[in-house]
This record gives structure tokens, sequence and C-alpha cells, in this order.
């Protein structure tokens, strides 16, 4: 059903895929992401500048921490009864966000560069 | 163009322009079909199986390269009417040059390809085709869609190939003895 030609067609585009897969994500997050409080801007940090893992002590009555390291910020410890702010895990792409409701306390990642708009096909 | 004379006593070229004209609309109702598929969660925005591609592939091998560009001119202008300015153009450009393509790979002497390669190249020069245009309407950017353009543009490729294995005979049928 395959002919040896097709195989070799198909092949090389697969592993010039696999390749861009492979380049494009390992390209440093270039994000900025904004922390805010009760709908206040607190904090921006630079996620490409981060060399080490840094924790920043927001405090608050639910002492929340929040893990900044290279390319990506999460939140490390809330005393919320939840915990979805620390259960949804390290922000690292331009959109992503994570809230902590108790305390009103967010951190979003907002792209450096203008980001797709949309698709179409 | 024709090899065997009609039952229905009408020339070739009339029996060839319903052929052509008979091929437009079945590329036509397939692209109405796939419009009305819903997204797959799987797939990413844009991903699309190409099912009229199936019947430029075939024009492109049995009625020759005009017939089968004319299809897919026909074919960039409906999806104008029904999907608007941007829409027209992607599949004018994608539709153009696959049928090209798929065409030229027919006609090296040698006939490296099977109806897969085919169908695989057919969809990867659709993909070029409109990625180029997406990233002149828009954003360079569309670059890093290109690896998912590819994979999936060789997923729909092997399909176009095997479904137009199943339906060759049935529009070779038609063609000859309609």
């Amino acid at each position: 059903m395959f002919k040896k030609q097709d195989i070799f067609l198909i092949i090389p585009f697969l592993l010039i895929a696999a390749a861009l897969l492979i380049w494009f994500g390992s390209k440093p997050n270039s994000g900025i992401a904004v922390v805010e409080k009760n709908g206040a801007e607190l904090y921006r940090f630079d996620l490409s500048q981060q060399t080490s893992a840094q924790e920043i002590d927001v405090g608050g009555s639910y002492h929340v921490k929040l893990l900044l390291e290279p390319g990506a910020i999460s939140f490390e410890h809330s005393d919320c009864r939840d915990q979805i702010c620390v259960r949804t895990g390290k922000l690292t792409k331009p959109g992503q966000a994570a809230v902590c409701l108790p305390a009103k306390i967010s951190i979003k990642i907002v792209g450096k560069n203008k980001d797709f708009d949309g698709y179409t096909g | 163009m024709m090899n065997h004379p009609s039952h229905l006593n009408i020339s070739p070229q009339t029996h060839g322009i319903a052929f052509n004209g008979l091929l437009a609309a079945l590329a036509l109702v397939l692209s109405a079909v796939e419009m009305m598929l819903p997204p797959l969660p799987l797939l990413p925005p844009g991903a699309k199986l190409g099912l009229s591609n199936i019947v430029t592939m075939y024009a492109a091998g049995a009625v020759g390269l005009w017939p089968a560009l004319c299809i897919a001119v026909i074919k960039g202008l409906f999806s104008g009417i029904t999907r608007g300015f941007t829409a027209m153009l992607m599949s004018l450009s994608g539709g153009i040059l696959s049928t090209s393509v798929m065409w030229l790979l027919l006609h090296i002497k040698s006939r490296p390809f099977g109806l897969i390669g085919l169908g695989v190249a057919g969809a990867l020069s659709h993909n070029a085709a409109q990625l180029f245009i997406a990233a002149l309407l828009t954003t360079p950017a569309v670059v890093y869609y290109i690896p998912w353009l590819i994979i999936f543009g060789i997923l729909a490729g092997i399909l176009t190939g095997l479904v137009l294995r199943i339906i060759m005979p049935l529009l070779d049928q038609l063609k000859y003895n309609g």
C-alpha cells in the first residue's frame, strides 16, 4: 500500500517537524510575570532575566509565597483552604494565569512580543 | 480525451465538460461536508482533513492540469462566498499550489510516488502556500505553527491517498462509461 518512495518522502518531513518542535520548545520563555493583589499591580518580573530561584513573600492574611524561577512563576504556599492556586503549578507561557481567590492575589504572564491573534485555515 | 465512445452518443468534448463539472461539484460537496464537521479537540486550530483535495488530486491525474486548476479555483471562489475573503485567499493559494505540485509529480516519467506520497506532497504544499499567505496577512509569528502543519499535513495526505485508492475505480468508471 505504501510505496517505498512514499516513506522516503514522509520521513524527512517528520524529522523536520520534530526538529522544529524541539527547537521552538527550547527557546527561553520571554514572558513578564505580573503579580496583582485586589486588582492592583504589586510586582512585575521579567522571567527571561531571572537566573536563579527566588521566593517572594507577598504576606497578607494567607501568607502567600510565590516561587520565581528562570522562565517560570508559581504559587509556592498559601494558607487558603482550596489550594487551587498552588495546584495550578508553574506558569511558563504568556497567557497563563493562576489566582488565589481568598487572598485576592493573581499572577499572570503577559507576552513581551505580540502573540498570535488568531488562526484561520 | 475519451478512449471509449459514450453510449449516450454525445461528443467527447461534451462528456469532458460534464465530467469536469461533476468533479467540481464533488469538490464543493466535500468542502461543504467538511465545514459541517465539528473541530476535533485534539487537532490544532486550522487543521483540516482536506477532503476536497481528493478530487483535485484525481483531476490532476485523470483530466489534466488546467481542468484540475479550474476545480481548485472554483473551490476557492466557493470558500470566498461561504467563508469570506481571507478563506478565499487561503483556499486559492493552497489549492493552486498543491494541484500544480501533484500534477508535476504525476508527470515525472518514472512515476516515483504512489497515491499516498502524492497525497502527502499535495497536503504539505497546500499547507505551505496557506502558511505563506497567513504570514503575509497576519504576522510572521505563524512560523511556530509549521511543525503542526507538517504533522497533520502528512496525516491528512495519507488519508487522502487511501480514500482516493478506494474511489478511483468509481470515478474512472464515470469518466469512461458515464
